[in-house]
């Protein structure tokens, strides 16, 4: 390049001289330098479309009318974007694409006054006018049709007449306001990966569909409403508040429900909830959501259930109170079971400082180390692990799954447990990058995917190990002999044959991830809720340990429901105080007495299930529980059962008291995300009623039982938490690493129990209430109380779908409906719980594994 | 006929997008149409959804996705036909036969394509049922032709 054009690097657009960068398009340096150009089908992160013609430009010698959104900006260019012949043009090009769009109110020259006095709207029939829109007022066409001056369109009005499809839970389909601009197409496609709509038919006869005209679950749908946002006019809108107006306020706030964390906009108006969805004058939600992100919040706020009032229960009836009565009462009950007697099921959805103000209230008030979280791991130990390991190597960020050369994911279906993390490996495969997918069996996370590696199931360790072997050979030296000496062939071979893995495919994933430069490993709650975790947590580390010394290597964890690891780390947990303090060490258990002023108890703590099923005269006799836990029946042995929830569920049959608490959208705070980033919740809007947050519960509770100490601002708790712990992680100087050695053995067989049913989590939980009872809509896209069974076994036990079936084990039995998953191993099965079973198949309330040893049989 | 679709379909290779209408070829050959088993497999062997692959097949009016009938009937729509009347020999088989184009009656007897020239425009309205040309038709020689098929 000459030094001449390096000083002309510059164009002009309605002679304003704009700089030039490389790829940049005509648009998007005009809509830098401020300069309006309308379009239609263009989005922000998303590739270029040109569909809608009506960025058309002039450009000097130029031929033609070249379209801004796809011309790249040269240097030396001039470019006129509002001459009257563009103009005129445009407005060509809006008629057209009007044509075939209800118009009449668009053009019609009372539209102003009509606002106000709706004078002409009984002229206008619902199909063609405006006022019985759902985007009035929202719309990209009203907007446009005033920036054109559009006053009168040529055509005939052409009402194509396609039923509008209102079967989906989530969204409304009216295809007649479709302007076929692609942008859900785009989205769908592009950004999200699901690739359910496409064009369909051609000429006048395209509309954006599925194949075969089949629902959009069918199709693969994952309701994850992108499609909803970007939507330029009212062809695809939610069900929920959809009619509920222009949004006034917009509040920038963090999801709970998953430890995703993902940023959402809650749109509200006049102190109801829109929708969550971009920010007003915005069609895209640049970190996207899912379905329970998108739709969820917005069903829960405004349940029609939704309890505002504290409840008491007298006569078996419940009894309106005020909360004055209502926090005399539960304090008065709670002064008699104070000690070890007492215990807390808090929820990993709520935000650090609710859960540490909870453990505050257990441990100082109560002096009882009985709090845990609902879904906890099973293994008191591991998160303090995790903890550790995440103190010495900090998660990468999401950013950077996109820059790993290869993925491992392992016991993981991310795209039903992390839409959002599965958007990223999505976009990883789209880029090119190696993904091995890791599992007992094929998810839709795999069809995203390189490579596939299926063992057996319950052998996670076993096939670790022969990734570890692997991994030490090739990089091996210098780790000790006695370590190398682990992985002898014949403990290989074992471990092979154990997990049922061999052939090409695993060839390739090995040589795959011996070469990767940049490995992140994703390892699911599938994986670490195994029976004996350690091992596979040893096993991780071990694999990160060899790795690393040579290259970049990332684990991350992504947990179930919520921040597990920021609701632990914020104290909630029966051995370990805030920060993974452990109270069996004396000089913590001073450290907190003079933190807060107070004397702890030194017994250790149960967790949910030990609590449940201590519920006797000399064990656990009250509880506090955050949400809902199933209903256990030796719930009814308790003596005194306090519910802070939004909503009356099962576990109410035992309360005796029902605290109205507030949701995420009415809270403050932070969360952690998986990526080890705090979040902050900020309150959309007020609390529905006389709702209370769980600090102001809480506080007041305190106040009642003469303790001190407890603070109701989430402002205030955080300074405290802040002042005594590092958050997120420690610095990791105390830590130990290396590599651990690893005991592999065959899972334990019993003849009795022979066959291994996968328990699959429901990930519709909020604060452990089930959300399908509350959202009828999500019966249809989520399955609960099914039971998939492979092929052989569907033979064997001679059962059809549909037929019902009973799944015996050590402690329990219980009754499913059965369902062929062809894609299973022979003899496995896989259990969508219906929320009780597990109290009878494992024995607690909550299933310790993922993992479950059975006998099926005819019903 | 079902089994001769995943046979065509391994013949490709997986992944392989740019195969796409190649196969819709070979199925819509061998089968006469595309079905949605078809679709499916073909979704699942490429690694494309299933909407996108009836949004290519659906944009190309060479693919079916009905059966064919017994009989196929096909109703000129070009010039001379459209104005001579050939709408209404399409609507009357709506009548008759209850049928639309690109559709097969419900017992599989004739199944219904509009053309735009049969080569014939003297002839106007021209219908061909199978490889046989009936000219100057009107409807009720249109029903009485159709009596002639089984």
């Amino acid at each position: 390049m000459t030094g001449n054009q390096k000083i002309n690097n510059t164009a002009t657009i309605d002679g304003q001289t704009v700089k030039v960068r490389e790829g940049i398009t005509i648009l998007e340096a005009a809509r830098k330098a401020d300069i309006y150009i309308p379009t239609l089908c263009h989005l922000e992160n998303l590739d270029s479309y040109g569909g809608c013609r009506l960025c058309v430009v002039t450009v000097k010698h130029m031929k033609g009318f070249p379209t801004a959104c796809t011309t790249p900006l040269e240097p030396g260019m001039e470019v006129m974007t509002r001459t009257p012949e563009l103009q005129k043009l445009r407005k060509e090009i809006l008629e057209f694409t009007l044509s075939e769009h209800p118009f009449t109110c668009l053009v019609c020259k009372d539209k102003m006054e009509c606002a106000d006095f709706m004078h002409s709207t009984r002229k206008v029939s619902t199909i063609t006018g405006c006022n019985f829109c759902t985007s009035n007022g929202d719309c990209e066409l009203q907007d446009l049709v005033e920036t054109l001056e559009l006053t009168d369109i040529k055509f005939p009005i052409s009402y194509r007449g396609i039923p509008p499809v209102k079967d989906n839970p989530f969204y409304d389909l009216d295809y007649n306001l479709c302007i076929l601009c692609g942008r859900c197409v785009r989205i769908c496609s592009e950004e999200r990966n699901s690739h359910v709509l496409a064009f369909v038919e051609r000429g006048n006869t395209t509309i954006v569909g599925t194949a075969f005209n089949e629902s959009q679950k069918d199709a693969g749908c994952e309701f994850c409403g992108a499609c909803v946002d970007v939507c330029p006019t009212g062809s695809i809108s939610e069900k929920m508040g959809k009619w509920r107006g222009i949004p006034d306020r917009s509040v920038e706030t963090s999801c709970v429900i998953c430890p995703v964390a993902c940023k959402m906009n809650i749109n509200t108006s006049g102190g109801k909830i829109v929708n969550v969805g971009p920010a007003p004058g915005k069609r895209t939600n640049p970190p996207q959501l899912c379905l329970r992100g998108k739709f969820l919040p917005v069903e829960l706020n405004h349940h029609p259930s939704r309890i505002t009032t504290p409840l008491i229960k007298r006569d078996n009836k419940w009894v309106e109170i005020s909360w004055k009565e209502a926090i005399a009462y539960t304090a008065g009950n709670l002064e008699k079971y104070r000690g070890t007697q007492f215990g807390i099921i808090a929820s990993a959805q709520d935000t650090i400082e609710d859960n540490y103000t909870l453990q505050k209230f257990a441990r100082k008030v109560m002096r009882s180390n009985n709090v845990d979280l609902h879904s906890s791991y099973a293994h008191k130990e591991l998160l303090k692990h995790i903890h550790q390991f995440y103190s010495l190597h900090p998660p990468a960020g999401f950013l950077e799954i996109e820059k790993a050369d290869t993925l491992l994911i392992i016991g993981s279906d991310a795209s039903t447990s992390h839409p959002l993390l599965e958007n990223r490996i999505r976009k990883a495969y789209n880029g090119g990058r190696r993904v091995i997918y890791a599992g007992a069996f094929p998810t839709r996370t795999s069809t995203f995917t390189t490579n596939r590696v299926l063992y057996t199931p319950g052998e996670e360790t076993s096939f670790l190990f022969v990734l570890l072997s692997a991994l030490v050979k090739k990089y091996g030296s210098g780790i000790p002999g006695t370590v190398s000496s682990q992985f002898k062939k014949p403990a290989l071979q074992k471990a092979q044959e154990f997990a049922g893995i061999s052939g090409s495919e695993l060839e390739k994933a090995l040589s795959i991830l011996v070469k990767s430069r940049n490995l992140m490993i994703i390892a699911g709650d599938d994986l670490l809720r195994h029976s004996s975790p350690l091992d596979i947590f040893h096993c991780l580390v071990n694999i990160h340990f060899v790795k690393s010394r040579n290259h970049s290597c990332n684990i991350l964890f992504p947990g179930y429901e919520g921040s597990l690891y920021g609701g632990v780390l914020s104290g909630v947990h029966p051995d370990y105080l805030p920060g993974f303090y452990s109270i069996t060490d004396d000089r913590n258990i001073r450290k907190w007495n003079k933190n807060w002023q107070t004397r702890l108890s030194t017994t250790r703590g149960l967790s949910c299930n030990e609590m449940v099923n201590q519920i006797q005269e000399d064990g656990i006799t009250s509880l506090l529980v955050m949400g809902d836990i199933p209903p256990h029946p030796d719930l009814a042995n308790l003596k005194f059962l306090v519910q802070c929830n939004m909503f009356r569920t099962d576990l109410s049959e035992f309360a005796d008291i029902l605290l109205p608490v507030t949701d995420f959208l009415e809270n403050e705070g932070h969360v952690l995300s998986l990526d080890g980033k705090l979040k902050k919740v900020n309150r959309a809007i007020s609390g529905q009623g006389k709702s209370k947050s769980i600090p102001r519960v809480i506080t007041s509770l305190a106040a009642v039982m003469q303790e001190s100490g407890f603070s109701s601002k989430p402002a205030d708790i955080f300074r405290e938490i802040r002042s005594f712990i590092e958050i997120p992680y420690s610095n990791g100087k105390n830590v130990k690493s290396g590599f651990q050695p690893i005991r592999l053995k065959p899972q334990k067989k019993n003849a009795a129990y022979p066959i291994q049913v996968m328990l699959r989590h429901n990930h519709f939980k909020y604060r452990g209430n089930r959300l399908t009872d509350l959202v009828p809509g999500l019966h249809s896209i989520t399955d609960e109380g099914v039971i998939g069974l492979s092929p052989s076994l569907m033979r064997q036990l001679k059962v059809k779908e549909g037929d019902q079936v009973r799944i015996c084990t050590e402690t329990g039995e219980s009754l499913s409906i059965s369902r062929p998953m062809p894609e299973l191993a022979d003899h496995s099965a896989c259990l969508f719980s219906n929320g009780t079973d597990s109290i009878k198949l494992c024995g607690g309330i909550f299933p310790g594994t993922s993992m479950i040893s059975a006998r099926i049989e005819k019903a | 006929m079902a089994g001769s679709i995943p046979l065509i379909i391994e013949k490709y290779e997986p992944r392989d997008k740019g195969n796409l209408i190649q196969i819709l070829q070979d199925v819509q050959r061998t089968e006469g149409y595309i079905p949605r088993e078809a679709v499916e497999k073909i979704s699942s062997h490429l690694w494309i959804s299933k909407s996108e692959v009836f949004g290519v097949a659906s944009f190309y009016s060479q693919f079916k996705f009905n059966p064919p009938g017994r009989h196929s009937i096909k109703i000129c729509l070009g010039t001379a036909c459209h104005v001579q009347g050939g709408d209404f020999l399409l609507n009357a088989l709506k009548s008759v036969i209850d049928i639309s184009p690109n559709e097969t009656t419900e017992d599989g007897r004739f199944d219904l394509d509009r053309v735009a020239c049969l080569g014939c425009c003297a002839l106007a309205p021209v219908v061909m049922i199978d490889e046989t040309i009936y000219s100057n038709m009107s409807v009720i020689k249109l029903k009485e032709t159709l009596n002639q098929y089984e």
